[in-house]
């Protein structure tokens, strides 16, 4: 056989680590869902924060404040509780519609997940047990006509 | 137009010619400028909004970014998130890459630089812990020429295993990418840039040795 060129030891290289180490199962899948999701952030409308009001409750360093949150005719109220490491946030949206409401929070890695909560008749619904850290919330109307808006990222 | 990456600048000293494969080498990633191509057509494909264009430059370019990541020694989760990062930077810095032709060489080297970051972090916070590779033998038949073919894979890792560190890396990444910056490529291990290509060359001939050795060309 003849004397291997550069491209057929190359090829042998990555022969060897296709075999050795292979893409994990279901990393393409994974990768799929964070782009999408990122790239539905990229088309979202940006709410507007317009107030702010903190109250601290007292005991044992528990706080809690409000956000609210304007895009258009839609107001979102947020009263955030955060006790030690954990948060609860209690939502509304005025006027009520249907929507899902997905919470993103990204670690101090770069790593995002998210949670997803639906928004009742009432307009209400409630995050429970999140991290303390960056948070942003994307409002997604189950009517599909309707654009979907997201408040800007905000550190609870 | 060249693909042009977005951090440093490929020397003239240390450009790479754009290789074509030789007759019946299988068309893979890095030897040609096809996966590039095929990037770059659907990388244009989302920006022109098809969403379903993203999942197919996902599912083409996550097996590159895996292996080019993972040549700096990260374990898996770690890798993930490398790999996660830099899909993200990409949605997110989309209007910085003009040229489409560009998009595949800005993902492997936005990846690469983040793997070294974080390799480099990791180096100094904790002792290097050589990952070990579980080998992942496919299961054998008792069919001689399976044997055979077992013997002539297990000669093709141990060739690859008897490079020098320094070489496995940069094999790897040159392996899988198609034109490596090399200015950036030469920060990471600690080279200088001219030194690169001349490396390469010698980490080549090395593995061609060991595997003439091994009997397997």
């Amino acid at each position: 056989m003849s004397e291997m060129s550069r491209e057929d030891l190359l090829d042998v290289v990555r022969r060897v680590w296709e075999q050795r180490d292979p893409v994990p199962d279901e990393l393409v899948a994974r990768m799929q869902a964070a782009a999408a999701l990122a790239a539905s952030d990229v088309d979202l409308e940006l709410m507007e924060l317009v107030e702010r009001a903190t109250s601290l409750a007292g005991a044992r360093g528990a706080t809690a404040y409000t956000l609210r949150f304007v895009y258009g005719d839609t107001d979102l109220l947020l009263r955030i509780a955060v006790e030690g490491e954990v948060s609860r946030v209690d939502g509304w949206i005025v006027p009520p519609q249907p929507m899902t409401v997905h919470a993103i929070r990204t670690a101090p890695n770069g790593r995002e997940d998210s949670v997803v909560s639906d928004v009742g008749d009432s307009g209400r619904f409630v995050l429970v047990d999140l991290p303390v850290g960056q948070l942003q919330l994307r409002l997604e109307p189950r009517d599909h006509s309707r654009v979907a808006i997201a408040t800007p990222a905000f550190e609870i | 137009m060249g693909v042009r990456e977005p951090v440093g600048r490929t020397t003239g000293a240390a450009a790479v010619p754009a290789s074509g494969a030789p007759p019946g080498a299988a068309p893979r990633h890095g030897g040609t400028d096809e996966p590039w191509a095929q990037a770059a057509d659907r990388f244009a494909r989302w920006s022109d909004g098809d969403p379903a264009a993203l999942d197919d430059l996902v599912r083409l370019m996550t097996p590159v970014l895996w292996h080019v990541v993972r040549a700096y020694r990260l374990p898996a989760d770690v890798a993930e998130d490398v790999i996660q990062a830099s899909w993200l930077a990409l949605v997110r810095r989309r209007d910085a890459i003009r040229d489409p032709a560009a998009v595949g060489g800005w993902l492997t080297t936005t990846a690469r630089r983040e793997a070294w970051r974080v390799h480099a972090s990791r180096e100094r916070a904790t002792p290097v812990e050589d990952q070990h590779l579980a080998p992942r033998l496919p299961r054998q038949t008792s069919a001689e020429t399976e044997v055979v073919a077992h013997e002539q894979r297990r000669a093709l890792w141990d060739a690859v295993d008897a490079l020098p560190p320094r070489c496995q890396r940069l094999l790897r990444v040159v392996a899988f990418t198609n034109r490596p910056d090399y200015a950036q490529l030469a920060a990471d291990l600690g080279m200088p840039v001219g030194s690169i290509g001349p490396t390469r060359g010698r980490c080549l001939a090395k593995l061609r040795v060991a595997l003439i050795e091994a009997g397997e060309c």
